[in-house]
């Protein structure tokens, strides 16, 4: 075996494992894609059927009485969180890393990057926790209420303002923990560029924040959609701390930013043990299929930032 | 050059081999003789936590760990093998016992369910309610407090016209399978869109909330003004000390009771008699004018064939003891978690089903 062939097949291991991955949730999960269909994503109700009854036979299939998989409320529930806590995080992620990159003097510097980036090595399951004991009683008893009577007249943040578990403490939740994803990627690579770039828009007249916001970061798009990617992936793919504070909503959609939600990736934490409960199996390869489609929008979001990324070479390479 | 190679590959295999081998000893690593993995129940947890330590001090060879997961996870667990002792508040389905008939249901003790909720300025009062109301508040068609069907059976109570928030388990629960047990029993249209079972498919009611464990449903009926859940026995301490309140509930002769050792005791004395062999029988809504409508059996799902026999040997040994007056049922045990002690006739059959457990 020479040093060639040993690389390659190293190398290959993982986008094999991934393709592996895919293909075996697929094989495991195809008959539940048969029985349930196309309905799956747009049907409202995930219902394991009557346990306690005896399994019946439609069309060759065992299943148990009024068994029918829909995840729509899942999917709005994933898409929802993870929006809201870009909207947040994004934001405060650029301004962190600008204010590290520029306002701050170089010796607060130090530590000060690396708490942000301290912030990501935090395990989820202790934001978890953290939202669970600290975040949820202020929103329901400060924050909520106040939200409420200020800005109610806005459609979805009226009344009623719940428990403080839901898709508002999910999204803040998650957003503090893709924060600094998007912080550290972006400070680093402000402080990597060119000092004749921050030179020449100075010596044209530019202020402090002119540069970086109209010089600098332009120059960086490419940098911030990557960075954007992988924050919108691992929000997607977040089960722990959004399993404590999501409020593990079944079969609703959420009527108000307060109401409680349940996105893919908790729903498949909380649902497996109950979905062994079912003599026949299917609901266990529904929950497969549900990890398919996690999957499949995280395969999606990947491609359209790589799609923007090449956009945005293209126009570079044109000169705009 | 040929040698060296051969050298090599026999090495590649009995490193293969071992590792195997290891592989294969760590899959029944939780059978090695002297270890018994406890997991399930949430409602059983508490007794099992204070049966461990007094068996493990006359009894050191055992090491015994408790989890509290949940019936549903307690049931699976065990017939994969993972568990030797799946605490659970329900038996196995028909379906589940046709396609492990290796598995058995030995009741340890009989416990009962509490409807609890937080009304505040009402919690010292024990506001009735009946199983279609409660039907009603899960199926989300009454949602205020102070709604006819509850303001009937309590007149003389000021209830307030708050939403109701109806609390549920998201695990796979016993006390879910005997909360809907009893609703199916009480309520025809619940019994016939919903049924019973450890995970059942909850109406979406706006608002309603979901909660890991008995635990869980504690601490969110704790936090949130105006709800109610469902809760076991054996978390009266905590529901207490947190000054929750507590429902009468209907029961068959349509006198409100609570859950006292006297009324469980009473709906026992009137079900017992019909447990049959295999001992999977469901206690809820018991005739009788003193019965507690909620009371249940707390099953050890264990497989009749164990990994080895010093396993099966230390299962039973601990059994035996559990069900002895002297032992687990004693009443020190029973009354730190309000539970009742298994009458003469069901020890036996639980006794019985003991016997076939074997290595």
């Amino acid at each position: 075996m020479n040093f060639r062939t040993v690389l390659a097949t190293v190398g290959g291991i993982v986008p094999a494992s991934m393709i592996a991955v895919v293909v075996f949730l697929t094989t495991y999960a195809w008959p539940a894609i048969e029985y349930n269909g196309v309905g799956f994503l747009g049907g409202m109700h995930w219902n394991l059927g009557n346990l306690y009854a005896d399994p019946i036979d439609l069309s060759g299939v065992q299943i148990l009485p009024g068994a029918s998989y829909g995840i729509f409320f899942l999917i709005v529930g994933t898409l929802l969180t993870t929006l809201i806590a870009l909207l947040i995080a994004v934001p405060v992620g650029v301004g962190a890393a600008i204010f590290l990159a520029e306002a701050v003097p170089p010796g607060p510097r130090v530590w000060l990057s690396f708490l942000v980036e301290l912030l990501a090595a935090i395990p989820s399951v202790v934001f978890g926790l953290w939202g669970y004991a600290a975040i949820v009683p202020l929103m329901a008893q400060h924050v909520f209420p106040a939200m409420a009577h200020a800005l109610g007249w806005l459609p979805g943040f009226g009344e009623p303002i719940g428990s403080g578990f839901g898709l508002l403490t999910s999204g803040i939740v998650l957003s503090l923990m893709i924060v600094p994803l998007i912080a550290a990627t972006l400070r680093d690579a402000i402080d990597s560029q060119p000092a004749a770039v921050r030179e020449a828009a100075q010596a044209l007249g530019a202020t402090r924040f002119e540069t970086v916001w109209r010089v600098l970061l332009p120059g960086l798009r490419s940098v911030l959609i990557g960075a954007c990617v992988l924050a919108t992936g691992r929000a997607l793919g977040e089960t722990m701390a959004v399993l404590m504070v999501s409020g593990n909503a079944l079969n609703t959609l959420p009527q108000t930013i307060y109401a409680p939600v349940s996105t893919m990736a908790a729903f498949i934490a909380s649902q497996l043990d109950s979905a062994l409960q079912d003599p026949t199996g299917l609901a266990v390869r529904s929950l497969a299929e549900v990890a398919l489609v996690l999957c499949i929008i995280s395969i999606i979001v990947n491609v359209c930032a790589r799609l923007l990324l090449a956009g945005f070479g293209a126009r570079e390479r044109r000169g705009l | 050059m040929g040698s060296w190679r051969t050298a090599r590959w026999s090495k590649f295999a009995v490193s293969g081999a071992l590792a195997l081998g290891l592989a294969g000893a760590h899959g029944a690593a939780a059978a090695e003789s002297g270890r018994l993995l406890e997991t399930g129940s949430s409602l059983l947890y508490p007794l099992f936590n204070i049966w461990v330590p007094v068996y493990t001090k006359s009894h050191a060879a055992v090491q015994i760990s408790t989890q509290s997961t949940g019936s549903g996870t307690g049931i699976s667990e065990s017939v994969s093998g993972l568990a030797q002792i799946g605490a659970s508040d329900a038996y196995l389905s028909n379906a589940l016992e046709k396609q492990h008939p290796e598995m058995l249901n030995i009741p340890l003790a009989i416990s009962s369910q509490m409807v609890n909720y937080n009304l505040p300025g009402l919690n010292a009062q024990h506001l009735k309610l009946s199983g279609p109301v409660l039907a009603g508040i899960y199926e989300g068609k009454i949602t205020k407090w102070n709604d006819p069907a509850i303001a009937k059976l309590n007149p003389a109570v000021n209830l307030p016209a708050d939403t109701i928030v109806p609390v549920h388990r998201t695990d796979g629960s016993g006390d879910t399978f005997i909360f809907s047990q009893y609703l199916s029993d009480t309520a025809p249209d619940w019994a016939k869109t919903i049924a019973y079972g450890t995970t059942i498919s909850w109406p979406s009611v706006q608002g309603g909330l979901g909660a890991e464990g008995n635990q869980g449903m504690v601490n969110s009926v704790k936090q949130t003004p105006y709800s109610i859940a469902y809760i076991g026995i054996s978390f009266k301490g905590a529901t207490d000390q947190d000054q929750l309140g507590e429902a009468m509930l209907e029961n068959r002769a349509g006198k409100f009771v609570l859950p006292t050792d006297q009324t469980v005791q009473a709906a026992a004395n009137s079900m017992v008699a019909k447990t049959p062999k295999d001992e999977r029988i469901s206690l809820i809504f018991a005739p009788g004018a003193d019965s507690y409508p909620i009371i249940n059996y707390e099953y050890a799902i264990i497989k009749s064939k164990q990994a080895d026999v010093q396993t099966a040997q230390d299962l039973k040994t601990f059994l035996d003891w559990a069900l002895r007056g002297t032992g687990g049922n004693a009443a020190s045990f029973m009354q730190q978690v309000s539970f009742v002690p298994l009458p003469a006739s069901v020890r036996k059959l639980s006794n019985a089903q003991i016997a076939k457990i074997n290595g």
